[in-house]
């Protein structure tokens, strides 16, 4: 008996050391931890539902990632896996795209809004058990950010109106304040910015540390680092990468987001993402059940929606989500042949144009009807999009400018200006004679695209305009629209995001993507020009959102008003998920912190 | 022989020269470089956009880059650095045993179709005009005509949709199935990992299938020709013996340097087919490049494929050399 005794006990103890040995993670709650009230009724989370801990989940994506380094990422298939490890002091919310605080529990803005103080959480605690300071907050800013030896496009993002930088400095161990010469509130749209672990990359920052080169941080944490070395805040971390296969991310048991019934997150052990080169394959595997949830193209959607009830899965189409960015025409008012440069500049050329955009058929024949028309510069989901009436109200679009569908209105401008079809071969000229034909170019081999300018080609005929579709190779479509080629008119489109100053580079007189106009920076400025540029410098200065909304409302008039960029489409989010998968409905083109084609994944749980 | 070689390998290094220098003036015709996509993001301005010219050499002339290039390569042995990833141009081409995975798939693509089409040609040869010779050149030339994405994409969707291999824990693409990824190596593991590379067998080694099969068919039938096949059988050697032993020895000379003529295939395969069924090739990492116009890592690419293009016709003409006693190098 005594013999059976001591056996248990010892037995007890060499279990039970090991799981002392392993055991990591917060030994109780951070009082400052983040609570997402999943299920709870009256937040923006009612819809959602606490989940359990275990599983792994299978995603899929098309490119490799470049590097583990967040601060010189450059494309979005390396941030997916960055933005995951490294949150910043705010954060998205997946569903209502307004800011959540996220490193930062609480700021204040001082009253002659130069100054915003960050209050951070207190007792987290990185990757690798090292305490989350101020110290990593100053470091990433001025150190890494602000440094002009890093290579990062988040310094511009960063740059104030007055060509300064603000100065973020040290209060106490959880206080930093920025501060701006003068008062920017778009500043807190990047306050998204990864924050960086000074005590794992300090050492590779030659201004701290002068016996590394220049360029030393722009090449670490390269794929070729070893896994184990990666240190963030975020929810999950690198494992493991093999090229064109796979990267596997497991949990961090330092995430300090925890759910309202007090389980820490994320839920799920580990998520693998597949890398698949090939949308048809992504979409061959999923219905093989190898991937568990992901992004289809629209034309994917005839083909999985029958198989919703009999392979357990869910069709997800968000028509009230287009994703952030815009498509459009844009004609070319610096062209060189003076007549079309004439022409273009006339706002009844332009208006005639807008009427000839037949955006249903668009939305039907290339989105498969899983699109909706665009007229404003802001995305659909910004709080300030000013479809809205209020700011961060629902979607009303009383406000929005509408051109109509109309050959006949169209035609009744074209007749207005002087177009008129002289030698009648069914195509208008000028008012003196010469013949008109203008080429619509874009980027061969993106078929919508493609389809766009045909459908808009053939449109334009109806009417007695005489435009040419021209596919050709992005890089010379990017050089034309950059001003370094001569053309007339380029269907393309842009990335967007919630503040509507983050698309100062595009719509000020001198900002370097003004495709349309960029004759406007050396003198030769129009009066919408003048206004556009008056409000985006009132609203970057006001903190007021509601005076906010309104200059961004006159400011979103305007602009489609005026026609520099003749909106089209945008397509609607799609998604698609087997049941299997735990609040997968959270899918949206929001998703932060950068979850993978749309999913939160530090909310996403495996059923039983 | 070995002055051959010698001198062989030694022409090597100006061609690859030459190789070089008109590689680099390929890829500077194309329009853009490497910048170009972020110009259209709207987030980053023109200034940030020129520091990154600067920082990568791409504010040079092109000529001053090659140079610069070049003098990395003969002094240091640095071939450069991906602009993408800023990892030197081979880990980038070669990371996570794309190498490895490249010859495996390449190897064993190339010895299946080899020793199915050369049994089949020597059939077709002996069987000349017959119902089975015509139902194997048609089926050669099926193989052949197919293209690669689409044989491949149809095969994948017929284990997917018509056979449902996915109820029986069986993935599509890549090289392993989800439970396998970063388990030890296993019998179960071999296994699968064959499961998951037969369908590149079939899709890739029916393309040079066709032409082989006609090849040594067109060789067995010169050689059936010949006086000395026709003295063999008066001698009332069997025909076994007749064909296997003097027949094919012959016949299959020109194949043996066609063998050699294969070696860049190795490295330089079927690009699509790899794409669509998820193989780690090295030609899967110089067609990304190729995309981002990563013009050092192309370069890099481009003199890994031509070596391997030269050195095969050495390998061809040494084995020449070595199955026909009647050809001697001097």
């Amino acid at each position: 008996m005594k013999r059976l005794i001591v056996t248990l006990a010892a037995l007890t103890a060499i279990l039970l050391i090991p799981a002392a040995v392993m055991a990591q993670g917060y030994a109780t709650k951070p009082a400052d931890a983040v609570i997402i009230p999943l299920g709870v009724a009256g937040t923006d989370y009612s819809k959602l539902e606490p989940g359990v801990r275990g599983g792994t989940v299978y995603v899929g994506t098309i490119s490799n990632p470049k590097k583990w380094n967040a601060v010189t990422a450059h494309e979005t298939s390396t941030t997916q896996y960055t933005n995951i490890m490294q949150p910043g002091l705010v954060n998205l919310n997946p569903i209502t795209a307004g800011y959540d605080p996220e490193l930062a529990k609480s700021w204040e803005v001082s009253a002659d809004n130069k100054v915003i103080t960050f209050h951070l959480r207190q007792g987290l605690k990185w990757s690798d058990g090292t305490p989350f300071t101020a110290d990593d907050v100053v470091f990433s800013f001025m150190d890494l950010y602000l440094n002009t030896d890093i290579e990062t496009d988040t310094r511009d993002v960063l740059q104030l109106p007055d060509g300064n930088f603000p100065v973020v400095a040290k209060v106490d161990d959880y206080t930093v304040t920025v501060t701006c010469s003068v008062a920017f509130r778009p500043l807190l749209n990047s306050m998204t910015a990864n924050i960086m672990p000074k005590h794992k990359l300090a050492q590779y920052v030659a201004k701290l540390n002068p016996a590394v080169a220049a360029d030393a941080f722009n090449q670490v944490w390269g794929l070729d680092t070893d896994p184990k070395e990666l240190v963030g805040m975020g929810a999950f971390m690198v494992e493991s990468y093999t090229a064109d296969l796979n990267v596997v991310m497991k949990r961090n048991p330092y995430y300090y987001h925890y759910d309202s019934k007090g389980t820490q997150l994320p839920y799920l052990d580990k998520y693998v993402v597949l890398t698949v080169a090939s949308q048809d394959v992504m979409l061959l595997k999923y219905q093989n059940g190898e991937i568990d949830c992901f992004a289809p193209r629209p034309q994917d959607i005839p083909i999985l929606k029958p198989e919703e009830k009999t392979k357990n899965l869910t069709v997800l189409v968000k028509g009230d989500q287009p994703g952030f960015g815009t498509t459009w025409v844009v004609l070319n008012w610096d062209t060189q042949n003076q007549k079309y440069r004439d022409l273009f500049r006339t706002l009844k050329f332009r208006q005639g144009v807008a009427h000839l955009f037949d955006k249903e058929t668009m939305i039907r024949n290339l989105f498969n009807g899983l699109a909706v028309p665009q007229w404003s510069p802001v995305s659909y989901l910004s709080p300030f999009y000013s479809g809205r009436e209020t700011y961060a109200g629902p979607v009303t679009e009383k406000n929005a400018v509408v051109f109509e569908y109309s050959i006949d209105t169209a035609k009744a401008l074209f007749d207005e200006i002087g177009l008129k079809d002289v030698n009648n071969d069914g195509y208008r000229e000028f008012a003196d004679g010469t013949a008109l034909e203008i080429t619509l170019a874009t980027n061969a081999g993106n078929t919508t695209r493609e389809g766009a300018c045909l459908i808009i080609a053939d449109d334009a005929k109806k009417a007695g305009l005489k435009i040419t579709t021209n596919f050709i190779d992005f890089n010379v479509l990017v050089n034309q629209l950059m001003g370094q080629e001569d053309y007339k008119a380029i269907y393309l489109g842009l990335t967007g995001g919630t503040e509507p100053h983050s698309g100062a580079n595009v719509y000020m007189s001198t900002g370097g993507l003004h495709a349309w106009h960029y004759s406007a920076a050396t003198g030769d400025i129009t009066d919408v020009e003048k206004r556009v540029d008056e409000l985006m410098n009132l609203a970057a200065a006001e903190f007021d959102l509601d005076k906010v909304f309104e200059y961004y409302k006159e400011y979103q008039t305007i602009l489609s008003e005026d026609l520099g960029f003749l909106y089209t489409i945008n397509q609607a989010f799609i998604y698609s998920y087997y049941n299997r998968i735990g609040n997968a409905q959270v899918a949206s083109p929001i998703a932060t912190p950068s979850g993978n084609n749309g999913l939160t994944m530090d909310l996403i749980y495996k059923k039983s | 022989m070995l002055t051959f070689i010698v001198r062989r390998t030694l022409y090597m290094i100006p061609l690859l020269v030459v190789v070089s220098l008109i590689s680099f003036m390929l890829i500077e015709i194309m329009p853009g470089d490497y910048l170009t996509k972020l110009k259209t993001n709207p987030f980053v301005t023109q200034k940030t956009i020129a520091e990154m010219a600067k920082r990568y050499g791409l504010d040079k002339p092109p000529l001053t880059r090659y140079w610069f290039w070049f003098q990395g390569i003969i002094t240091r042995g640095d071939f450069g650095m991906s602009f993408e990833s800023r990892r030197p141009v081979f880990a980038t081409l070669f990371e996570s045993g794309r190498l490895m995975w490249t010859f495996i798939v390449s190897l064993t693509t190339m010895f299946i179709s080899w020793a199915v089409a050369i049994p089949l040609g020597i059939y077709s040869a002996t069987h000349k005009y017959k119902a089975s010779d015509h139902t194997l050149t048609f089926f050669g030339f099926l193989g052949l005509s197919f293209p690669s994405f689409f044989f491949a994409l149809v095969l994948l969707w017929l284990l997917v949709g018509v056979f449902n291999v996915g109820q029986h824990g069986l993935g599509v693409g890549g090289l392993f199935d989800n439970r396998f990824i970063d388990t030890p190596w296993s019998l179960a593991k071999f296994g699968n990992l064959l499961w998951h590379l037969w369908p590149a067998w079939l899709v890739i080694g029916t393309i040079g299938m066709a032409g082989l099969l006609r090849y040594m068919r067109a060789s067995v039938l010169d050689t059936l020709s010949l006086q000395y096949v026709q003295t063999a059988r008066a001698k009332g050697l069997s025909e076994k013996v007749v064909i296997y032993k003097h027949v094919v020895r012959n016949a299959i000379n020109p194949l043996v340097s066609l063998l050699g003529l294969s070696l860049p295939n190795l490295v330089a395969g079927s690009l699509i087919a790899a794409t669509i069924l998820n193989l780690p090739t090295v030609e899967r990492a110089f067609f990304t490049s190729l995309t981002a116009q990563d013009d050092y890592v192309i370069m890099g690419a481009l003199l890994f494929f031509s070596l391997f293009l030269l050195v095969g016709n050495l390998v061809a003409d040494i084995l020449l050399a070595w199955v026909d006693p009647r050809i001697r190098y001097n």
